[in-house]
């Protein structure tokens, strides 16, 4: 099969060359040139790299929220993964659909519903009202909308399915007599878990964590609406040089591409970890 | 013990699919709403599901939506698993590089992604329009179309574009697990590579390519900014237009279109899960069937000698889609058309019907998210719209950079009836390009149960008192206008001592926490629900917020005594217009009296025309039985005393611009 199907991948090459790269071309054009405020020409330059320090603070809330955020998804999609594998193939299929489903109604009605929960008079804190749990703590309300874990949630709820789906199809097709024979060598479940079953489904770990990971840098909207506004993420940022008032789409280009350029790093790094895994699996 | 933990993890994965339901399950109540709220219960009604089916826009998007999101699912899963297949079959090193150069889409800011296909495709029609003259000119045998247009078939290779990369991921971990000496086998034992890929690889990797697909249909359904950037004037999607109604207000309509197709496909789902366990209960009878003649046939079709066939097939469906997509992007041209872009929620909808039948013209009316959204896609040169209604700083900025057209005036008889007060406005001091559509004030809103007094300054934006209950407007004109009127500074100031001495004020305000948070349409929720005590927002809408508060919210409109903005939007026509004289009907038939009543109804932003301002209270009583309060009528449309204390926006010079944004980047910061 090596080598001879290698041409499946030709046509592949050349649409990513029209439209990716070409694209990716033209946006490296934006970032190096510059309008000159004066005339309105454009003009070589790296002035739009240069001012960057300023968005340190954007660039490390962005990352770090997404890193919290593929973490929480992995914690949660995993066992999810792993459990409904478990169950008959009906409730699989089932179970499969189910969790893409809320994704097919608009984000921005989604991003409202949760609002409306999490909001200082919304469904929750009524609901801590109503049982007497706020009486108990002497407060009005529970700060909840407008706080960086309100942004981790929409963020979570936006991508969590992103994340079950390659997991659970890569260890739904585990090969049931490798975890019997680590059985019978003597492993308990743990170990069977940690030496047989992790190492093997790592591959849609990967995927999972690249899928929920890379959108969620460059996120925008969710901070504005569950963060209240002063949580703003990379996305934001480059959003507000294209559609903000003073249309600088040369700086949102460069920041765009330093962003990509970080992100590419940590997926080589992230992929050299799941380098062992390839042996792992049987070839 | 076996048993429990099977408890346990069955109540986790019931709780995650709770956490997944409850925002849905809300959003399908909703829909349910009397009100416009999509906080407020305002008791039971279907209103919104007989509205929808009246409303032609989102039919119509959400047909393009579904058509798209299936089309663009189907290529991409099929031409993705194949790029998968064959990825695999390079050495590791060029997989691993040909990996991060599929990852790029998924990396790309969303907004980078759109504008950068459409340079991209702008690029190439100018290119193919300069080769189709060329070769019209050297032959006359076959005449070659010179003006090609973003449409549906830009925005599906788009969206093909970003769904390819999804498939990938899912497909390429299964490829990975997948035993490769299977395929050797199989083929060692007499398949072709054809077959072993049907019988073999497909059975194996099928779970991926579900989840590819599933997960590009989920892509390309909740998309809304690259399709905005490719679509072009004639076409749009359900998200382009919930997203451009949050320049007033996301209407329960939209909670019942997503209700309805929700439904629908868990009834899918329920009819198949149904399927199944016929099946099994056969299976587990031992029925043997004899198998059917769709089964004969597809046993048949992969036997060897079937090869021309298939490929005959193949072909056929191949060209059958390309004849579909040209047919497709060619058959806009058939009919006389206007293309307006306009707001989202910005005019009663029977107006383009009406239009359509008097004059034969077809309307495509598309909506924008906000003036700045409009001005990026005409800097992209991704929208070839005859009419748009951008606000007054937004339309001297298109006049500076020779962006419109003249209109012609003698083509525009209604133009007679705009009021003197709205004509020769400084945006358009001749008055040579703009016809007026509505206009209004931008005030304070407050609830009068959560103030002690009631402010009548803006200074109550700062206010420590209101600590946590003050909603900021999350757009750094108006936001920066506020405190620009409270220091009694000019809202068009190009100062930077005194731009910078306002924005100290929101700053400072915003150390001390007196902001809840940075809101545009969501100020409707908050302050319809009693979340938050003082915002900032236009008059129109707070006399829709009004309609749908709380019983225990009380809200008032105040015009601070220091002043404050009042705007116009008015109809342009651009620059190359394809549809110049079809654009003068349209506009002359918006500032006609009858449309300027209803759409005031419909708005409730107040209307330019002399007639309509003096006829909408007895409008107003003939269609709603009861007497218009004159207090709400003053704070639709301002009494000229009241004008006399604002002012309007002017377009500010590019670095004041750029100050305004810098600032505003260090307060989100």
């Amino acid at each position: 099969m090596r080598s001879k199907r290698g041409w499946f991948a030709f046509p592949y090459v050349i649409w990513m060359a029209l439209f990716v790269v070409v694209p990716i071309i033209i946006m490296a054009v934006y970032a190096f040139t510059a309008a000159d405020p004066a005339t309105g020409a454009t003009q070589a330059t790296f002035g739009n790299f240069t001012g960057m320090g300023l968005y340190l603070s954007v660039f490390l809330r962005s990352f770090w929220l997404a890193v919290l955020a593929t973490l929480v998804c992995l914690l949660i999609g995993y066992p999810v993964s792993y459990w409904m594998a478990k169950e008959g193939p009906r409730f699989q299929r089932l179970a499969m659909a189910l969790i893409m489903l809320p994704m097919w109604m608009n984000f921005l009605l989604r991003t409202y519903s949760w609002m409306s929960i999490l909001e200082n008079n919304g469904l929750l804190n009524q609901l801590f009202r109503a049982v007497g749990l706020l009486e108990l703590l002497g407060l009005d309300h529970i700060q909840m909308i407008g706080t960086p874990g309100a942004v981790v949630l929409g963020m979570v709820y936006n991508y969590l399915p992103f994340m079950i789906l390659p997991i659970y199809s890569v260890i739904v097709k585990l090969d049931n007599s490798l975890i019997e024979a680590a059985r019978d060598l003597g492993a308990d479940g743990v170990r069977v878990f940690r030496k047989v079953i992790f190492p093997l489904s790592l591959p849609g770990i990967l995927s999972g964590v690249t899928m929920v990971f890379v959108p969620s840098v460059s996120t925008f909207a969710i901070s504005n609406l569950l963060g209240g506004g002063n949580q703003m993420m990379l996305g934001d940022l480059i959003e507000l040089q294209f559609l903000g008032g003073a249309y600088n789409p040369h700086l949102g280009a460069a920041i765009s591409m330093v962003m990509m350029v970080i992100v590419v790093v940590c997926m080589v790094v992230m992929n050299h970890f799941g380098e062992g895994e390839e042996q792992a699996v049987i070839m | 013990m076996k048993r429990q933990s099977r408890v346990g993890s069955r109540l986790f994965i019931g709780l995650v699919f709770l956490f997944l339901y409850l925002p849905i399950f809300l959003l399908i109540v909703f829909s349910f709403n009397a009100g416009d709220s999509s906080a407020v219960w305002r008791g039971f009604s279907l209103e919104w599901y007989s509205a929808l089916f009246q409303n032609r826009l989102i039919m119509e998007s959400l047909y393009t939506t579904l058509l798209v999101s299936l089309l663009a699912t189907a290529i991409a899963t099929a031409a993705g698993t194949f790029a998968a297949i064959g990825l695999y079959s390079l050495s590791k090193r060029r997989r691993d590089a040909l990996l991060v150069v599929n990852d790029i889409p998924m990396m790309n800011a969303d907004i980078v992604t759109g504008v950068s296909l459409c340079l991209f495709f702008v690029a190439f029609f100018q290119g193919w329009g300069a080769f189709a003259q060329w070769f019209n000119s050297v032959q006359g045998a076959v005449e070659l179309p010179t003006r090609l247009t973003l449409g549906f078939t830009t925005m599906l290779l788009a969206h093909v574009a970003f769904n390819i990369p999804y498939v990938i991921l899912n497909v390429a971990p299964k490829l990975r697990q997948m035993d490769k000496n299977l395929v050797d086998a199989a083929q060692d034992l007499g398949c072709t590579w054809m077959q072993a890929f049907w019988k073999v690889i497909l059975p194996e990797i099928k779970p991926g390519i579900v989840s590819g697909a599933l997960i590009a249909f989920t892509m390309s359904i909740d998309d809304f900014v690259i399709s905005y950037f490719t679509a072009g004037s004639s076409t749009s999607t359900l998200a382009m237009r919930i997203y451009s109604m949050t320049k007033k207000r996301i209407t329960p309509e939209v909670n019942a279109v997503s209700t309805l197709l929700f439904l629908s496909v868990l009834a899918l789902l329920v009819l198949n899960n149904v399927r199944e366990i016929r099946q099994e209960r056969r299976m587990d009878r031992q029925e043997v069937r004899p198998p059917s003649f769709l089964e004969r046939l597809s046993m048949r079709f992969h036997q060897p000698s079937w090869k021309w066939v298939r490929r005959g097939l193949a072909g056929a469906m191949a060209c059958g889609f390309i004849l579909a997509v040209a047919l497709l992007s060619g058959a806009a041209y058939s009919q006389p058309v206007v293309n307006v872009c306009s707001w989202g929620e910005y005019i009663d909808e029977d107006l383009i019907a009406q239009f359509e039948d008097a004059t034969g013209i077809r309307v495509n009316y598309q909506t924008a998210e906000s003036n700045e959204a409009l001005y990026s896609l005409l800097k992209s040169g991704g929208a070839d719209y005859d009419v748009i209604v951008p606000s007054d700083y937004m339309i001297s900025q298109l006049i500076e950079e020779g962006m419109l057209e003249e209109l012609d005036y003698s083509q525009i008889p209604n133009f007679e009836l705009i009021d003197q007060r709205f004509r020769n406005l400084p945006y358009d001091p001749e008055n040579k390009y703009t016809v007026p559509y509505s206009w209004g004030t931008l005030g304070l809103i407050y609830n009068a149960n959560m103030v002690e007094e009631e402010p009548d300054s803006w200074g109550a934006l700062y206010d420590e008192q209101y600590a946590g209950s003050v909603l900021l407007i999350n757009n750094s004109r108006d936001a920066l206008a506020a405190a620009l009127f409270h220091l009694g500074y000019s809202v068009n100031t190009t100062d930077e001592q005194e731009i910078r001495e306002a924005f100290e004020l929101i700053a400072g305000a915003n150390r001390r926490g007196v902001f809840q948070g940075k809101v545009m349409d969501q100020v409707f929720q908050k302050m319809e629900g009693g979340n938050a005590a003082i915002a900032t927002y236009y008059a129109g809408d707070y006399l829709s917020m009004l309609d749908n508060q709380a019983d225990d919210v009380d809200l008032r409109y105040v015009i601070p005594e220091e002043g404050a903005n009042w705007f116009v939007d008015a109809m342009c026509v651009l620059k190359d217009a394809p549809h110049y004289e079809n654009a003068m009907k349209w506009i002359n038939f918006i500032a006609s009296t009858d449309a300027n009543l209803a759409n005031m109804d419909y708005i409730w932003y107040a209307s330019p025309n002399t007639q309509a301002l003096e006829q909408y209270p007895a409008y107003y009583e003939e269609l709603y039985g009861e007497e218009l309060d004159p207090e709400l009528y003053e704070i639709m449309a301002a009494p000229a005393q009241v004008l006399e204390r604002c002012e309007m926006y002017l377009v500010l010079p590019p670095a004041t611009r750029a100050l305004y944004n810098e600032l505003w980047v260090q307060l989100g910061a």
